[in-house]
Parts: C-alpha cells; structure tokens; sequence
C-alpha cells in the first residue's frame, strides 16, 4: 500500500474546506475495499452496508485528525475494521477477543497438525462458505490478521501500522492465527485434516 | 546450515513475501536439502488454498453520493441514529403539520360549542312549569275578553 496519494490529500482537504463532491469521489475509490474486507465481519448484505457507510461517516467526522503519515486507504481500513468489531459485540457476535487470554496466548505447538488443500471439486463459494465458517468461529485478533493478510492481501508493515502493533507481533498473531484456522478446520471438517504428510 | 525450527520459522514470512533476500536464500536452500522441511512447507501452501478470492461485493448503485449526503447532512452514524431522531425530509414535515393544525382547530370547536350550549341553558336550576288548570282558566279568560270585544264590535256596526 502506497503512502496517501496526492489526489488523495486533495480530495482530504477539499473535504474539510466543504466541498461534497470531493468527499463522495474519497467514497467512490474505497467503497469496493470496504465492502471486501467488512464482509468478512458480517452475516448479510445489509450489514454490509450499514458498516460500511458507519465507516465512512465515522472517517467523515474524523477527517481533520488524519495526519498524511499512513495511507489514506489504510487509516480508512483501521476504522472499517474496528466498526466491524464494534458491530460484532454490539451484536453479542464477537468471540474471545482479549489479548492478554492466556489461552491465545499459548503456542499453538509450532505448526499443529496440517490440513490438506480443498478438493478440486469443490466449487470455489462452498470453499469461501467453509473459510468462513472456520472464521467466524476465530477470537477475532485472528480472524483480522487472517482477513487483512489473505484476502486484502496486507503486506506486513501496514497491517503494523493499522492494527498499531510491531512487525514481529504481526508475524507471531499471524502464525498463531493460522494454527488456530487449521485447528478449527480440522475440527468442524476432520476430511480435510486426514493428509497429514511431514 | 540452517536449523529445521529456524527455518520452519521463517516459512509463512518466505511464503508471504516478506523476506529479503538475505533471509529468504539461506531458506530456499535449507527447503531443497530438508524433505521434512519442504514437505512442512507444502502443507503451508494447502492452508492457503483456503482463502480463495471471493467474487467481488459490489457497493449499491449511488453508494458514495448517499453517505456523502448523510455525512454533510450532519448524520452520525448507526449508533447516533437510536439515540436521536433522524430529521424529517420535508414532505414527511407536512402531515405533523396538518395534525396539529387539525387540533387546534378542534380545540377551538369546541370552546365555542362549550359557550353556546352555556347560553341555551335555563338560567334557574328548577324546572317548573305552569299547571293545566290555570292554564285553561287563562285561555278562558282570554276567549270571554275576545267575546266582548266581538260584541261591542257588532254594535257599533248596528248602529
């Protein structure tokens, strides 16, 4: 991800100076990336929708706070996230979220057990629908750092930077994270965990 | 040499390229010596195979000019929205308008029905009425004065 554009600080100041059409063009271009990422926090369309638009208003009346020194997309991202969480425990959807659980903190024993690939056959929405059933059932610090990394394809640095945590946490919270995908999918689909190789 | 736990370490950073080179060539050679390694490796690259891109979500036609009205019609958000009344868009402002001006036109209806109906009523609380004896002896009375009048009447024409 690219430090703020300067048509992105453009349109920024152009939107705090008062100018609606300015702001609804910082919509159009980041409307697609929210959409993508939230839809990994919500069960239907219309929650989609509704995270996403409480995303850019809440970026609306923050926008005289944003510094230019991360992207403008991902300081947009961290707010998308954190109003999906928001979402999730205002719905009482959000599973163990703390950090400091002693039990996620726990090693997941190195690499665990492996999982082999989805079948050939599989078409590719019953994959998604088993990913994220295995997702949705992840302590949510898991299930973002999966998210962020493999489907919005996040270099490590910017999700340091839109989670607010170092490199080396985003390496441990993401190796962590995909032992627990594997477990959790061993667990709700024993088929896929039947290829163990090493 | 590379260690195997060092390496196995490394491979999801290698694998979501995030290594330099400097770190990334010891691996590459440790994963061609190492069977187990590699294999460990391989697995790594079935877990990704779980998260296929899913078909895009498109936002609804006219997305971007409906949030940037509501965000410069003041409009907070979800949350704020069930703390406070969202404003009426003005035709929904008519019908509270009529409402209330229908009220107050029935208010007024009725205090001028109020003092009407005062004024109708009898000024006494009693309700008395005068008896149908004394009322016939007044018709009575009446007729006999009528008579004498008539009479009176036709003698001044006799004459």
């Amino acid at each position: 991800m690219q430090p703020a554009t300067t048509e992105d600080a453009d349109l920024v100041r152009e939107t705090l100076e008062g100018n609606q059409l300015s702001f609804q063009l910082l919509v159009e271009r980041y409307q697609d990336r929210m959409f993508s990422v939230v839809r990994h926090y919500a069960r239907s369309a219309v929650e989609i929708e509704d995270i996403v638009q409480e995303t850019f208003l809440k970026a609306f009346r923050r926008l005289d706070s944003f510094q230019h020194q991360s992207s403008f997309s991902t300081w947009l991202y961290r707010i998308a996230v954190n109003t999906a969480l928001d979402f999730l425990k205002r719905h009482g959807r959000n599973p163990v979220t703390a950090v400091e659980d002693p039990e996620l903190m726990q090693e997941s024993g190195r690499y665990g057990p492996g999982v082999a690939a989805p079948d050939k056959g599989l078409e590719r929405e019953e994959i998604a629908r088993i990913t994220n059933e295995v997702l949705e059932g992840l302590p949510e610090i898991f299930r973002t750092v999966l998210v962020l990394r493999e489907f919005e394809e996040m270099s490590y640095q910017d999700m340091a930077d839109l989670l607010g945590i170092s490199i080396g946490t985003v390496e441990s919270r993401l190796f962590r994270a995909r032992a627990k995908f594997r477990d959790a999918l061993i667990r709700l689909h024993p088929e896929y965990g039947a290829h163990e190789e090493a | 040499m590379m260690e195997c736990q060092n390496a196995l370490n490394l491979v999801p950073s290698y694998q979501d390229g995030e290594l330099s080179e400097v770190q990334a060539a010891p691996l590459r050679q440790h994963l061609l010596d190492c069977f187990a390694c590699r294999e460990r490796a391989k697995a790594e690259v079935s877990l990704k195979r779980w998260f296929v891109p899913e078909p895009a979500v498109a936002a609804p036609t006219g997305f971007a000019a409906h949030v940037a009205r509501r965000a410069f019609a003041g409009d907070e958000g979800l949350r704020e929205v069930t703390l406070r009344p969202r404003a009426l868009p003005a035709s929904d402002q008519l019908l509270p308008f009529v409402l209330k001006l229908t009220a107050l036109a029935a208010a007024v209806l009725m205090v001028l029905a109020l003092a009407l109906r005062s004024r109708s009523l009898p000024e006494s609380d009693s309700l008395e009425a005068t008896s149908l004896s004394e009322t016939m002896e007044y018709m009575q009375a009446l007729n006999e004065a009528e008579l004498e009048t008539g009479l009176d009447l036709n003698e001044r024409d006799e004459e």
